[in-house]
């Protein structure tokens, strides 16, 4: 064991440490509970804190590929499920295929999405589009309807301001992984992608400002089956599920 | 145009979850893709649950751990900035703060196996790296590390590896708190100074 070393100071003769340092002791992880409490709030409130712990977290992160990776028991999937409330069942199709119950629950849906827009987990639509919290219940609705005739979404648009909430019927995922992409498609041209869709949130869409005079009654929306990500060069290469004619 | 989220460019995917980056899968995720979440959840959780484990020795409590890694992964997927870090390294900060914040919970504390300050120390569990960049990255630290005094980096590498803190590193090391502050406080500046030159 090494003792005491005569060149480095002693705890009384320590200054305090900068900012860098706090950073770089908070990721290295030697703090105890209740100063990782204070660093770990100051980050929340100070950016340019965080962007101290960042950097620290890129130098000394790449030792974390000295930890092997060990297999988690299958339990801990299931877990994750229940805790994600995933756990049971989604309800039954044929309600949520009903189009009576459709129609009569279009407001509730609405309602529900402007509330998950306003409550949602993704801050940026909220901050970017408050707007859309406000304005859907007057705004036009277009249904996308699947090829067997049901709602798959719903578009509540607002072409002034160049937004659309899209309320998804839930519908069990695509077999093959692909996820749900959106395309406006102006009378007479081609599809222009306006983003990936949630099968299960409701969320808002920005239509690119290029875009926006073609949200116009006549232009089709449509939704495509697209690998994770999207459509890799802006144009779609999976099926169509779910397309309907924008009335405004 | 490629489809963008949150101002990220999203990368090209392939055709199937399992072949998209980890970054698309978050993109994909922060919309709601419970599909991507499976995905990355085979891809990465072998990875997080070593991470968790290397820290929380209890296989329970690292268990634990690893679910609470996974649900805030998928509430703060949206907050994922594929600027700033990849994906896998968000992803292994997430686990080990989160490993860390548990341990200083438990009554057990840290490890308590004794720091040798003289001899030099090698990682047991040392993996391969896959992939080229990272690889070299890894290198660059490594060369670093060996800059430093064998003291320094005895106890850095056990303060990351253990999560231990400084009273624990200071019992562990049999040296005074004091100097096991001030060790590693300029081993960490020696890195830094380290990485940075060109």
């Amino acid at each position: 064991m090494s003792g005491n070393d005569p060149t480095s100071g002693d705890g009384d003769r320590l200054e305090p440490p900068t900012d860098d340092l706090l950073a770089g002791e908070y990721v290295l992880g030697v703090m105890d509970a209740g100063q990782r409490r204070s660093v770990q709030a100051r980050i929340a409130a100070d950016p340019a804190f965080a962007r101290l712990v960042a950097e620290w977290e890129q130098r000394l992160g790449r030792l974390n590929a000295d930890i092997a990776p060990i297999e988690a028991p299958p339990h801990v999937w299931h877990g994750i499920r229940s805790r994600l409330g995933w756990a049971t069942r989604p309800a039954r199709a044929s309600l949520w295929q009903s189009i009576g119950l459709w129609r009569t629950a279009t407001a509730l849906a609405i309602a529900t999405a402007i509330a998950a827009v306003i409550v949602g987990r993704v801050p940026t639509h909220v901050s970017q589009q408050p707007t859309v919290a406000l304005q859907p219940a007057t705004a036009p609705v277009t249904t996308l309807a699947r090829d067997s005739g049901v709602p798959g979404w719903l578009a509540s648009i607002d072409a002034a301001r160049g937004t659309m909430l899209l309320v998804p019927v839930p519908a069990p995922p695509d077999a093959r992984g692909r996820v749900p992409e959106l395309w406006l498609i102006p009378q007479g041209k081609t599809p222009q992608p306006l983003g990936l869709l949630s099968r299960n949130r409701s969320h808002a869409i920005v239509v690119p400002a290029g875009l926006r005079a073609a949200l116009k009654s006549g232009s089709l929306l449509a939704v495509s089956l697209e690998p994770p990500g999207g459509a890799p060069h802006g144009v779609p290469t999976g099926p169509i599920v779910a397309k309907g004619v924008i009335q405004l | 145009m490629q489809p963008m989220l949150r101002g990220i460019q999203v990368p090209e995917p392939s055709s199937r979850p399992d072949e998209a980056t980890s970054e698309a899968l978050l993109a994909s995720i922060a919309l709601g893709s419970r599909d991507a979440f499976e995905a990355l959840y085979r891809r990465t959780s072998a990875k997080l649950f070593g991470i968790c484990l290397r820290v929380l020795p209890a296989r329970t409590e690292a268990e634990d751990v690893l679910q609470e890694v996974f649900a805030s992964i998928w509430q703060k997927a949206a907050q994922y900035d594929a600027s700033r870090a990849s994906a896998l390294a968000w992803l292994t900060m997430i686990a080990r703060n989160r490993a860390i914040d548990r341990l200083r919970a438990l009554p057990t504390g840290a490890q308590t196996t004794p720091i040798d300050l003289v001899a030099e120390l090698t990682d047991p569990q040392a993996a391969p790296l896959d992939d080229a960049e990272r690889a070299a990255d890894r290198e660059r630290l490594d060369n670093c590390l060996h800059e430093l005094d064998t003291r320094r980096r005895a106890l850095i590498r056990a303060a990351f590896f253990d999560g231990s803190t400084y009273e624990e590193l200071a019992v562990r090391s049999g040296s005074p708190l004091g100097s096991v502050k001030s060790w590693i406080r300029r081993g960490l500046l020696q890195l830094r100074a380290c990485l940075e030159r060109p």
